[in-house]
């Protein structure tokens, strides 16, 4: 049996422990190991998965806002059949109040064709059509719901489990559990993207919560450096800062043998690796390497920022060992026009997330990367009627998330909302059983990655959620 | 050999991660079990979850946390018959073999060690004497111990400390050298490092007590009350804006004010905690006192108009409980929101209780206006452009209690029974009025009789100077949270501060005076081995800076420090379009003149984008109350401090003050860049060296506007980064 994780265990206490243990005669030497070898990874708390992963990095792309389920993924035929009549009141019992829509509005089913796709006859909305060509690929959840129907707390939720933010990230969880396989680069990377649709992204959403902040999602910026204060001061060269940390290093060994605090140690290693990731990061962030085919697949502009750019950045970082890339992007909320936003985000998202698949599996990537789509929650099937457009208000009963890759069972719909697309009613799949499937998939037992913080053994799950089996492989 | 270097490396962390030191006198193979140190723990890890308070989740209707129910007689069975191992079902269920019969169950994934077994049966066979917790005891405060060598003790923390020790057959390390203890000291209590003209003021005092005055003169500063107030303020999870997604500004910054005048006055403890709590509800309250009260208004605060009104207005109330209980009493009382605590005696009911002691507070309805009281205050001369009043929040009563009811699952929907105001009950002695409101409430914590609170108190004080509290999980004295490293000496500091009259400054003079503080931080490879985690408090512990003194410490030393305190929190440069790119609300409009260079304490405080500076180097976001930050050490942050603006500019203004105030000689420049950065001189080796990279980077510069400059700056980069720099030594 694998021992249950030891909270107070980490990478860095491993780390630090040894280099102190080792300070009386053999620490420069281990020393000598920390600073040149490149296969000193970052070590998880975990001693050992708690079985067999199926994945070993993810990829999320999060349609920051809502987007639509009953305009891309689950089609109404009934919904459509009673379009503009008044909202039936039993779908209404137990149901606090919308966000923004007032009174009772009137049912608004999908101007948009869907069609079967692939072998597995995959249903998607003619919104997405090159999505359509990697159906086979998709898992589709059609019945997932969450807590709440309010931006901020459900972005919050679907990341932390919690509404508030002040607990660890999905990614945080992730990197905490299984640590980083490339030295050069963080655990865990957010890419953002998208028009601005007044929905801000709080620092929360990439939050580290009680874990070590090195844990914590690093945003990677669109305009300058990809990592705040990457470039080294006006006319400081490469070679000048290398000769600057020669002292300081030298500064700080001086200091580590006199004192034999292993924080000395663990400080020369990060200077270190600052150093290799002022070249690592530019090269990652330029393309570098990227033929103009790759970029057409994706639909990305070698340099102008966008979600296709994105997508094909995520490819990268997984490649380079990177465990958990989040996708933000922004302008799903539609509450008005909903036609004129969603075909607009369609367009933006479509052909790179369809590439990102495709682009993964001719590399052998899929098989262990898991790719995961959707937002915080989906959009109401009635309408939001705002003079001469409509829109869908925010919707938490049911609504639809997808997967691709490590050990989902690809070409399956999995799942159904009642004949309105309001509740989930079959299959239901809670935000809490998303994140024990993910961790599942990456060998972790989300009963058993805990963290003791204030007297108690917290995890991503709080004391919910259950692995989703039926839509695994 | 690296090969096994490696192999040591990557093992697993349980074996490297453990501490070699027992909490506090380990039970001796002939000494007796004792309950709270010895036995409490195994239950609360492994039974209390479905044996213990919490009434609904608990098996069998067996509980194990009581001598009551543990003793209990049903169905002919004893769960313990205390000194009789065999008629104990515990022990039969403990040892068992059997997956149907063994407890733990195989599915809770938690197993007992054989040492654990070992002192379960033990303490059967002892008797099964049980204990009440430890922290809800009243503090006893014994004579500090008789030391055989009592010249090492400068105070009573020492004896308590070099009695163990001596125990445990080790020496306290010896006193750091004074140039050490300056740089310690000053950094401490100030958060400033101390300046060529006070390092020679003190090492050119040679009489007896120069240490001891040194203390007074820093304790009566106001960089003093500003670096307290830096905790505190974590404490009062104190931000400039709302929280939520608009995260909109609110002039609370006099409230943070006050908490610097009432620090920098000494105000005494029970007095602070009544006039942030209740100050409102106090007979003829002043301006002052209503002010301090924006200590709960400091709870996030959601915008009416998206967030459902009722529902986020008990989010806040809930917030105001949780950041209470742990502020003031340790306890995780959260834990007691949706159902009964699973390992402290907190009822569901208590939480509720002291949720209708914070459930009276105005609120106004719902839309942008959205919010509390507030009162006018007047802002310093210049420091806005209107020089009308600031509207703060404060908090005021309603005039009629809201009813409070349990919310079953913690879902304010879903309502339970109706509770009234009171404190939970195991805090409350029998036959003892309960609190009826907040002011009650305040001064019932500060009786001095509460067990927990001085003791909660004095264990922060401790881990502001020694980077660990005696309890090391200074947010949970329960039964989840360790045990005190040295029980005597909390509960003695706890005794002293009640009886001091709640003498803040008094502790913390107390502890900076110990020999104890002023042992050298040097980890001796037995001492290393021996004690890694320094739990013996046989050496100093150094530490790296918080956020806000890395930042201050190279202004302060490039000469860039602006003293001005107090006002409305200021703007320095943070990178383009930080807000922008992420979609916040609002502008960053960067301030200009002096306000470039105050201390961080006066940065904006942005709970949904903090200061990079400031989130990079672990500054909390204080969406909630931090008991203790994170202290990571990243790739990233180096990059803070090598390239960040504010850190190049230090460098910069560094080594032009090194020109001008060492204008000829090269070796006097470099030793007061020493000063200046690390309290002392450079040694033989260093200054060589430096030397030598001087000239080197004159050369490199030598086609540069100004070579020595660029020069200097160089030295500054190195000092202003190395690891002595931006540590506590």
């Amino acid at each position: 049996m694998t021992p249950p994780l030891q909270p107070s265990s980490s990478a860095a206490l491993t780390r630090r422990a040894f280099l102190g243990r080792s300070a009386g005669g053999i620490g420069s030497l281990a020393l000598a190991s920390l600073l040149n070898d490149r296969a000193f990874a970052e070590q998880g708390s975990l001693p050992g998965l708690h079985h067999a992963a199926k994945a070993k990095r993810v990829i999320f792309l999060f349609m920051a806002g809502g987007p639509s389920h009953i305009d891309l993924f689950d089609p109404k035929p009934k919904l459509n059949e009673l379009d503009g009549r008044a909202i039936p009141q039993e779908l209404l019992k137990d149901h606090q109040q919308f966000a923004l829509i007032r009174g009772t509005p009137n049912l608004k089913g999908s101007p948009y064709a869907f069609q079967h796709h692939g072998r597995s006859g995959t249903v998607l909305s003619e919104l997405l059509p090159h999505l359509a060509g990697v159906a086979d690929e998709l898992t589709v959840i059609r019945s997932m719901h969450t807590d709440t129907n309010v931006h901020d707390p459900g972005v919050n939720f679907m990341n932390c489990g919690t509404l508030l933010g002040d607990r660890p990230t999905l990614g945080s969880w992730i990197s905490y559990g299984l640590g980083s396989v490339n030295e050069d680069l963080p655990a865990y990377i957010v890419l953002t993207s998208g028009v601005s649709d007044g929905q801000p992204l709080l620092q929360s959403f990439w939050g580290h919560g009680f874990l070590d902040s090195r844990h914590a999602g690093v945003p990677f910026r669109n305009s300058g450096p990809p990592v705040l204060h990457l470039d080294n001061p006006d006319g400081i060269t490469t070679g000048d800062r290398r000769r600057e940390l020669d002292l300081l290093q030298w500064m700080n060994q001086r200091q580590h043998q006199t004192l034999g605090d292993p924080e000395i140690a663990a400080r020369i290693a990060s200077y270190e690796l600052a150093f290799r990731m002022q070249a690592s990061v530019p090269q990652l962030a330029e393309l570098d390497g990227e033929p103009d085919k790759i970029l057409d697949l994706y639909g990305a502009d070698r340099v102008k920022p966008s979600f296709a750019r994105n997508c094909l950045m995520a490819r990268r970082l997984v490649e380079r060992g990177v465990r958990f890339v989040q996708l933000y992007d922004r302008g799903w909320d539609s509450h008005t026009d909903i036609d004129r936003e969603h075909k607009r985000q369609c367009a933006a998202a479509d052909r790179p997330i369809a590439a990102l698949i495709a682009d993964l599996k001719q590399r052998g990537l899929l098989d262990d990367t898991l790719v995961l789509w959707g937002g915080e929650f989906g959009r109401t099937p009635v309408a939001q009627v705002m003079g001469r457009t409509w829109g869908r208000d925010h919707h938490p009963h049911g609504f639809t998330m997808w997967m691709a890759g490590g050990g989902m069972q690809p070409g399956l719909t999995y799942g159904t909302t009642d004949e309105f697309g309001y509740h989930a009613v079959e299959n239901k799949v809670h935000v809490h059983d998303l994140h024990a499937t993910i961790l599942h998939l990456m060998g972790i037992d989300h009963k058993r990655l805990t963290f003791r913080s204030q007297g108690r053994d917290f995890r991503l799950t709080d004391v919910h959620g259950e692995v989703v089996r039926g839509i695994l492989a | 050999m690296a090969s096994i270097l490696l192999a040591v490396a990557l093992a697993p962390c349980t074996a490297t991660a453990q501490a070699v030191v027992a909490p506090e006198a380990g039970p001796g193979e002939s000494s007796r079990i004792e309950f709270n140190r010895d036995i409490r723990p195994i239950l609360s890890d492994n039974c209390f979850a479905c044996h213990g308070f919490d009434g609904k989740k608990r098996k069998a209707e067996l509980r194990l946390d009581t001598p009551a129910g543990a003793f209990a007689i049903r169905d002919g069975t004893q769960a313990i018959k205390p000194g009789d191992l065999s008629q104990s079902e515990l022990w039969h269920r403990v040892a068992s073999p059997d997956v149907d019969e063994m407890m733990p169950p195989p599915e809770s994934n938690k197993q007992l060690t054989a040492a654990e077994q070992l002192l379960l049966k033990r303490w059967i066979e002892e008797g099964a004497a049980y204990q009440p917790h430890w922290a809800f005891l009243p503090p006893h405060k014994d004579n500090p111990p008789e030391l055989a060598l009592p010249a090492r003790a400068a105070n009573p923390i020492d004896q308590f400390v070099q009695a163990r020790l001596a125990r445990e057959g080790l020496a306290p390390a010896p006193e750091a050298d004074r140039l050490t203890l300056i740089r310690r000291v000053t950094l401490d209590l100030t958060g400033l490092p101390p300046t060529p003209p006070q390092i020679k003021a003190f090492l050119n005092d040679p009489a007896p007590g120069a240490y001891e005055r040194l203390i007074d003169r820093l304790l009566a500063t106001r960089d003093y009350a500003e670096r307290r107030t830096q905790d505190w303020l974590d404490l009062a999870r104190y931000a400039d804006t709302r929280g939520f997604a608009d995260d909109r500004p609110r002039a609370i910054w006099p409230y943070r004010d006050w908490v610097i005048r009432a620090l920098d006055r000494n105000m005494p403890f029970d007095r602070f905690t009544i006039e942030q709590l209740a100050g409102d509800l106090l007979p003829a309250a002043t301006d002052e006192q209503r002010l301090a009260t924006g200590f709960h208004r400091n709870a996030p605060q959601a915008r009416g108009q998206t967030y459902p009104v009722e529902e986020y207005r008990l989010k806040g109330v809930t917030d105001r409980v949780n950041t209470t209980a742990k502020v003031w009493l340790g306890l995780t009382m959260e834990c007691a929101e949706c159902h009964d605590h699973k390992f402290d005696p907190i009822s569901q009911r208590d939480y509720y209780s002291l949720f209708a002691i914070f459930n009276n507070i105005e609120h106004r309805g719902s839309g942008m206006g959205q919010g509390g009281p507030t009162m006018p205050y007047p802002p310093p001369p210049g420091a806005t452009t209107t020089g009308k009043p600031v509207a703060v929040p404060v908090m005021r009563e309603l005039p009629a209690p809201r009813e409070t009811f349990i919310h079953l699952r913690g879902n304010f929907l879903n309502r339970g029974e109706q509770v009234g105001p009171a404190a939970p009950a195991v805090l409350v002695a029998a036959g003892e009025p309960q609190p009826r409101n907040r002011l009650d409430f305040a001064r019932w914590l500060v009786d001095g009789r509460n067990p927990l609170v001085a003791r909660v108190v004095v264990n922060r004080f401790w881990q502001s100077y020694f980077g660990h509290g005696l309890v090391r999980t200074p947010d949970d004295f329960g039964a989840q949270g360790t045990l005190p490293t040295h029980p005597g000496l909390l509960d003695w500091l706890a005794t002293e501060f009640v009886e001091s009259g709640w003498d803040m400054k008094h502790i913390n003079r107390l502890i900076v005076t110990s020999a104890t503080y002023r042992q050298s931080a040097r980890i001796s490879s037995t001492l290393g081995e021996r004690d890694p985690n320094n739990l013996l408090l046989a050496r100093m512990q150094r530490v790296r800076l918080p956020a806000e003194q890395i930042r201050d410490q190279a202004l302060a030393v490039s000469g860039l420090l602006q003293p001005f305190a107090g006002g409305p929190p200021v703007f320095p440069p943070q990178p383009d379009r930080y807000w922008e790119d992420r979609d916040l609300p609002g502008k960053w409009t960067t301030s200009t003149g002096h306000d470039l260079h105050r201390k961080s304490l006066y940065t904006y405080w942005r709970r949904m984008a903090l200061h990079p500076t400031m989130e990079l180097l672990d500054g909390p976001a204080r969406v909630v109350c931090t008991v203790k930050r994170n202290l990571s050490n990243l790739p990233t942050q180096a990059l803070v401090t090598l390239n960040a603006p504010v850190f190049v500019d230090s460098a910069k203004h560094l080594a032009r003050r090194l020109l001008a105030e060492a204008p000829d000689d090269p070796r006097l420049r470099l030793e007061l860049a020493f000063q200046l950065c690390l309290a002392r001189p450079p040694d033989a080796t260093e200054r060589d060296r430096f030397l030598s990279f001087i000239d080197t980077q004159v050369i490199r510069y030598a086609k540069a506007p100004a070579p020595d400059l660029a020069a200097w700056q160089s030295v500054a980069t190195v000092l202003l980064n190395i690891d002595e720099t931006i540590t506590r030594p």
